[in-house]
């Protein structure tokens, strides 16, 4: 049993691949769809969108890449559909190069699904360099920040920011962001000086992190990783990749503490033989 | 006079600008803020020439695997061609990405391979976790318990057969998580400022380059 036990730990790690493949795909083809509960943080985000009257600003900071697609698009996708159904003036923007094409694809066709047109009732800044610099430049003067938008029409003839001079114009500002600049930056460098609402949307991964803004009032709200998006898909009644991912994190979480429930067995009952502290061998154990 | 510029005439601006910028954040007088406007564009023109700067830094430390022939030094030919190509044809499409060759080189290797760097990551940590999440001591099983409340009580499975799971890994977040996270923000925050004194007043100088 204890020789058992020591080959087990030894398992070749395709077979944990292999495990983890299924528990992804399985549940993404027969779904089982169970009730998704609502933490407060991400309902925080959601009232203060539902708060504000038809017309506001609502600028969306998509400051993420495509290796973070998976759980920050669907956030994008559903503050995007609650921002046009409440009728508000969406900016999008991005502080992050590699993420630009995605973010203008997502703004664009969230906004024609409801009917809204570019310049009017949208604008997508699209990116501009220097990270953190580009928030206190926006605070400062947000038409000399982006003298053009993303498709190069003149910021200061849009009617999307009639009435926009900086950011103090701004009602609601969330940063989806898997990372810096992110949430931080925006509070840091915007929030902090020029006044308006801060929310964030971000990877699962750093969603802890923020928590002690959270708690302190620096940031309204919070929508942290797939889970995050589930939550706030439920809210607005819609179905879509944030939900449907949930199954598979599901199990794919469940094969996971198996996997680490397993690992612990194997370990106190296989054969244990004195290695020095620090050596390879004490590191593999 | 090479080392007034070199040594003592960046120390000068240094100073300069850390107190006057240190001071502007507490003065809303017109005059201030438009300082901070220019200055913040000249931050965004000198971060500009920064990226040109990792650019040659990058094509630097490539060119000189694939001259000495180091083991993987063809990873580093694709750096240079995917780098040039991607750059001609993004000259080339004008910057545009919509229907153009520089917009599918976005869609079809970017986007994927960034996403499948990431997915990969989930296969790792799940072998990861297997091998190496043990309850060696005390401090590695209140770890271990914490990551499994953490695992159930973030997804709906968990929280279905446990209800308890989803209010007891919210708890962790907002107390434990909290205290811990914010004690470390304090730390780095002193750390922050103490190195910006120390830069402003000219105590730490290897931002200089070490030569002195």
């Amino acid at each position: 049993m204890r020789e058992l036990a020591g080959k087990l730990l030894r398992l070749d790690r395709r077979a944990i691949f292999v495990l983890i493949a299924l528990a992804t795909l399985l549940p993404l083809l027969h779904p089982f769809g169970l009730p998704i509960r609502v933490s407060p943080e991400v309902k925080a985000v959601h009232d203060h969108i539902e708060s504000l009257p038809a017309g506001s600003l609502f600028l969306l900071s998509l400051d993420f890449d495509p290796a973070s697609k998976p759980e920050l698009y669907p956030m994008a996708v559903a503050l995007l559909k609650h921002a046009f159904k409440r009728d508000l003036r969406v900016i999008g923007m991005t502080l992050w190069v590699t993420g630009t094409g995605m973010a203008e694809k997502v703004v664009s066709g969230v906004a024609k699904e409801y009917g809204k047109r570019r310049g009017t009732d949208y604008a997508f800044l699209g990116y501009s360099p220097g990270g953190a610099n580009v928030i206190i430049n926006m605070g400062q003067d947000l038409t000399a920040t982006f003298p053009t938008d993303y498709y190069g029409e003149r910021t200061a003839d849009l009617q999307a920011l009639r009435g926009v001079r900086s950011l103090r114009q701004v009602n609601y500002v969330v940063s989806l962001a898997a990372g810096t600049p992110g949430v931080e930056s925006w509070y840091v460098y915007g929030k902090e000086k020029y006044g308006f609402e801060l929310g964030g949307g971000v990877t699962a991964v750093i969603a802890p992190g923020l928590y002690p803004f959270l708690n302190t009032g620096q940031i309204n709200g919070l929508i942290g990783g797939l889970r995050g998006a589930a939550e706030y898909e439920t809210l607005i009644g819609m179905k879509g990749k944030g939900v449907a991912g949930m199954d598979a994190q599901s199990a794919t979480h469940f094969v996971i503490i198996l996997l680490i429930l397993l690992c612990n067995l194997f370990y106190f009952i296989s054969p244990r033989t004195a290695v020095p502290r620090g050596s390879p061998e004490e590191v593999g154990r | 006079m090479t080392l007034f510029l070199r040594r003592t005439f960046p120390l000068i601006i240094t100073f300069l600008f850390g107190v006057a910028f240190a001071i502007q954040y507490y003065v809303p007088h017109p005059v201030s803020e438009a300082a901070l406007t220019e200055v913040s564009v000249w931050l965004r023109i000198i971060l500009g020439f920064a990226m040109i700067l990792g650019i040659a830094s990058l094509g630097q430390v490539h060119y000189a695997k694939i001259r000495t022939g180091v083991a993987g030094w063809g990873y580093s030919v694709v750096v240079y061609v995917s780098m040039l190509a991607t750059v001609g044809v993004g000259l080339w499409a004008g910057g545009q990405e919509e229907g153009t060759g520089f917009g599918w080189i976005y869609a079809y290797t970017l986007l994927a391979l960034q996403g499948t760097m990431f997915a990969m990551l989930g296969f790792f940590v799940a072998s990861a976790a297997f091998r190496a999440f043990r309850a060696r001591s005390k401090e590695a099983a209140v770890l271990l318990l914490a990551a499994i409340v953490m695992m159930f009580g973030r997804v709906p499975l968990g929280e279905y057969l446990v209800p308890a799971a989803g209010p007891l890994a919210g708890w962790l977040l907002n107390v434990l998580n909290t205290a811990a996270r914010r004690g470390i923000i304090i730390g780095i925050s002193l750390g922050g400022i103490a190195t910006s004194i120390k830069i402003i007043f000219g105590i730490e100088r290897s931002y200089l380059g070490g030569r002195e």
